[in-house]
């Protein structure tokens, strides 16, 4: 029998779990009952950890002690703007930690990112045990396709943290996409919008009988919907400032309070034309009066607030249809995931921009780990089992979502391999030195579409030196890098003449020294994360922790939240009676049945087959011509002439002093970023040091 | 499903690697289309893809990577007319290298467009950019004999020619607006 291998999808808000097992494809529901799980982490007095439902519950009683919305953080520079954007809205503590990495500050102890998202993983891995009845190490975890090289080695550390084996870090959207086709034998093109929590990802696709091709990924780490709930808290705070003079920004406990109505309030614009917004005693005005918020919002309102928001997604499309090659007609059909698509205003405007109604056949929220456990199951198949066959059959090609470019003389980055190249792939270019007998050479390898090596990620970046020392322009140095099917990069530098060579995966950046992460895996951290289940102690808020350690298997009800945010719908002339509580459910969640009793959990039997017969035969018709009509014209003279510019940059570009007093293992990234602000262009820099040898990498 | 290949094979291919150029590789004919380009890249990652061949010793995986890396490469080159007309032009000179960088495929067809809308021999360009002069002039009997000129060097020159085919067009409509008049 095949290894038991899942598909977890690590969201910024939440988080869910699946498995495939032939053609059935399973998600697996938490002690809950519940399909998606909240990615958060609470830590309480007693020193446990609490993932899930009820750390959710402890946001707004103990915000400094509760981590939400970690994974905006993963991967980050602490002086990042997404950084910066974090700090002035959570209440716990983050701190700068080694290598300009993120660490965040909870009851005196410390943790990196990647140990937060273990911790969640931790949990999702307890949930599938609980529901498979054995033991679980391997793992196929999404990430959003726009993810960069430093964010998925982070990601991945955490699945190493949590006790998985992560056997491919599979593209959320490309996730989706499979669950999508899986079994149905479709012939299509399909774009993928994938509006999730913190981060938005548009691939497009051609699916075949048995393959996946990715055409193009494009993305935007910095939007999601949490922005669309910023706007709403911005709209309550900044009336509510206006009204009382108070601003409840200030105040962590209003502030979650607040977060949570304007969650709950675009939650409920997903389904009503108007909410109302209810924070009673929010905060105690100056005369120790307690004031409260009352505020209707529509979805005319609420659309206007965002609308800015979801033309920046559609400039995205814009650029991700361009890269495949085609346009909004060429497609066969638009898959939504992420939360947020269930927005009317989401929905209609995606309709709207693609000319045709977007697939309402896919779970937004379960589609991507759906597809990660068709993925998994196919990674893990032995091939021998017939049962083992269809989920094993699905096969992806996916591409590299960002260029991979590494910097050179003049504080420029030279492209090595451009963005949507399919991987895995391996590029090398052959550089020079810029002095007479430069000893060394500093290699920094960088992601992004910028020329200017400063407007891109760093990824990391390694001296290499023992190569034939040489009049400058005559050393040769050969830089490979590859990338893997995880979309995870590598870089070796060598001397075609000496075979001295160097090579480095490229962790040194922002995420976890080798050392690190063995000390948390020694610590045990992981096991620290209490199962989350109603049965435990768990839901209980820490000061009132005398509750009967043995409950029932039954129901355990929360002992009632401070005055909680409600939303309350306003009544439509609608029907919906039962959904006056639902709002509150977000909050108390606790008194729901247990699924223990194994009340079959929902089954998806590949995607109702007898569906979308769209078949075609021709494989013709699927030819693409990537090839943008260039035909020059006039006007293209000029700009010809200007694309012909930087390259004469690179070639000519002359630095005025090699970096040679930088000690290896003490490289500083915050120098060079410190030494490039402020410039207007050319600026020097002590730091690149290798030159190019022709404007397109053929020797001079 | 996929049966595994036999280690021997897979480590005799990664060597012969560096001696095959794209179409070898990808088992295609040069004059191959599109779509074969691409039918080919889907049978062939499915049978080297290191994710359709499990359990194998560290070397033989390793080779099957740098096999499946150069099938891609191969794809992103043949793929794209621009990388491929680059590629192709590569493997006919005198250099017949077997490999392109990706990158260097793209700048090579953007320098020919440039090439083409600027000149690519000194005659060429001199002539044509008198050409130019003349059109913003507004002299087209001077832009028409220039772009002749320039043409007579640079014969293969497509956007002489699309400019060309313009000034006489736009000569022709000067005309019939002066017949229109004199009448």
């Amino acid at each position: 029998m095949a290894e038991i291998a899942v598909g977890i999808d690590l969201g910024t808000s939440n988080s869910c779990v699946a498995h495939a097992r032939g053609s059935r494809v399973e998600v697996l529901p938490n002690a809950y009952g519940e399909n998606v799980t909240p990615s958060v982490v609470a830590f309480r007095e007693d020193g446990s950890i609490v993932v899930g439902q009820g750390a959710r519950s402890n946001l707004v009683h103990d915000p400094r002690n509760t981590v939400a919305s970690g994974k905006r953080l993963i991967g980050r520079y602490f002086f990042s703007e997404e950084v910066k954007k974090a700090q002035a809205v959570v209440a716990y503590q983050i701190a700068e930690g080694p290598g300009h990495g993120v660490r965040v500050g909870v009851r005196g102890e410390q943790f990196s990112i990647p140990e937060i998202s273990a911790m969640v993983l931790r949990e999702m891995k307890s949930v599938a045990e609980r529901k498979l009845g054995q033991e679980v190490t391997k793992a196929v975890v999404t990430v959003p396709a726009y993810f960069n090289d430093n964010q998925r080695q982070a990601t991945k550390d955490a699945g190493r943290i949590a006790g998985l084996e992560v056997l491919r870090l599979l593209n959320e959207p490309t996730a989706a996409a499979l669950a999508y086709g899986f079994g149905r034998g479709l012939t299509q093109r399909v774009a993928v919008y994938d509006l999730g929590g913190g981060t938005f990802d548009i691939s497009v696709l051609e699916i075949g009988k048995d393959v996946f091709e990715v055409l193009s990924t494009c993305g935007d780490t910095y939007l999601g919907g949490d922005d669309f709930d910023d706007r709403l808290i911005d709209l309550l705070a900044d009336e509510f400032q206006a009204a009382h003079g108070i601003n409840l920004r200030k105040d962590p406990y209003a502030l979650e309070k607040l977060k949570l109505a304007a969650e709950l309030g675009k939650r409920g614009l997903s389904v009503d034309e108007q909410v109302e917004i209810r924070l009673p005693d929010v905060v105690q005005g100056d005369d120790g009066s307690s004031l409260s918020i009352e505020r209707t919002v529509t979805a005319a309102e609420f659309s206007s607030l965002v609308m800015d928001l979801l033309q920046r997604t559609f400039k995205v499309c814009d650029e991700a249809l361009q890269q495949a090659g085609l346009i909004a007609r060429d497609l066969d059909g638009v898959i939504l995931v992420g939360g947020p698509t269930r927005l009317p205003l989401v929905r209609q405007s995606v309709g709207d921009y693609f000319q045709q109604e977007p697939k309402t056949d896919v779970d937004p929220d379960e589609v991507v780990a759906l597809g990660a456990a068709i993925h998994a199951a196919s990674l893990v198949s032995d091939g021998d089992d017939d049962e083992e066959e269809d989920a094993a059959s699905a096969f992806l090609l996916d591409v590299t979502p960002l260029s991979l470019r590494l910097g050179v003389a003049g504080g420029l980055a030279e492209t090595v391999i451009e963005r949507n190249t399919p991987v895995p792939i391996e590029q090398s270019r052959r550089f020079t030195t810029f002095q007479d007998d430069q000893e060394r050479v500093q290699v920094r390898i960088y992601q992004g579409e910028s020329r200017r090596a400063e407007e891109n990620e760093l990824l990391g970046q390694f001296e290499f030196s023992g190569f034939k020392k040489a009049p400058r322009g005559e050393a040769q140095i050969d830089v490979t890098f590859s990338i893997d099917s995880n979309g995870i990069v590598s870089v070796r530098a060598c001397d075609p003449e000496t075979g001295e060579e160097t090579s480095t995966e490229l962790s040194l950046s922002s995420g976890l020294s080798e050392d690190e992460i063995q000390n948390i895996l020694d610590d045990g951290l992981a096991d620290r994360v209490q199962s989350d289940a109603p049965d435990a102690e768990a839901l209980v808020p820490a000061e009132t922790s005398a509750a009967p350690a043995a409950v029932e298997p039954g129901p355990a009800v929360e002992p009632a939240p401070q005055p909680a945010p409600a939303v309350e719908r306003v009544p439509e002339p609608a029907p919906a009676a039962a959904v006056e509580a639902a709002p509150e459910l977000e909050i108390a969640p606790a008194d729901e049945p247990l699924p223990e009793l194994d009340s079959s959990p929902p089954v998806y039997e590949a995607f109702s087959p007898e569906i979308e017969g769209e078949i075609e035969e021709d494989d013709a018709e699927l030819e693409i011509d990537s090839g943008i009509s260039d035909a020059p014209t006039g006007d293209m003279v000029e700009a010809a002439a200007q694309k012909q510019e930087p390259a004469t940059v690179g070639e000519e570009a002359v630095l005025d002093a090699a970096d040679l007093e930088i000690e290896p293992g003490d490289l500083e990234e915050l120098d060079v970023e410190a030494e490039l602000e402020g410039d207007d262009g050319l600026f020097d820099r002590s730091g690149a040091d290798l030159a190019q040898f022709g404007d397109d990498g053929e020797e001079r | 499903m996929t049966p595994a290949l036999p280690p021997a094979e897979i480590r005799a291919l990664a060597r012969l690697l560096d001696e095959l150029d794209y179409y070898q590789l990808l088992e295609i004919a040069p004059e191959a289309g599109t779509s074969e380009v691409k039918r080919s890249y889907y049978t062939l990652q499915r049978r080297f893809h290191p994710d359709a061949n499990r359990g194998l010793d560290q070397e033989t995986r390793s080779c099957l990577e740098t096999i499946a890396r150069r099938i891609a490469e191969a794809y992103a080159v043949l793929r794209d007319p621009r990388r491929r007309k680059a590629y192709d032009g590569q493997r006919d000179g005198e250099e017949a290298a077997l490999r392109i960088p990706l990158v260097a495929a793209e700048a090579k067809t953007q320098r020919e467009n440039i090439e083409e809308t600027l000149g690519r021999t000194p005659n060429g360009k001199r002539f044509f950019a008198l050409a130019r002069a003349d059109i913003d002039k507004g002299d087209l009997d001077a832009a028409l004999r220039n772009l002749k000129m320039a043409l007579t060097f640079e014969p293969a020159n497509g956007f002489f020619k699309q400019k060309l085919t313009e000034v006489q067009d736009a000569q022709r409509e000067a005309d019939d607006r002066k017949r229109a008049e004199s009448r």
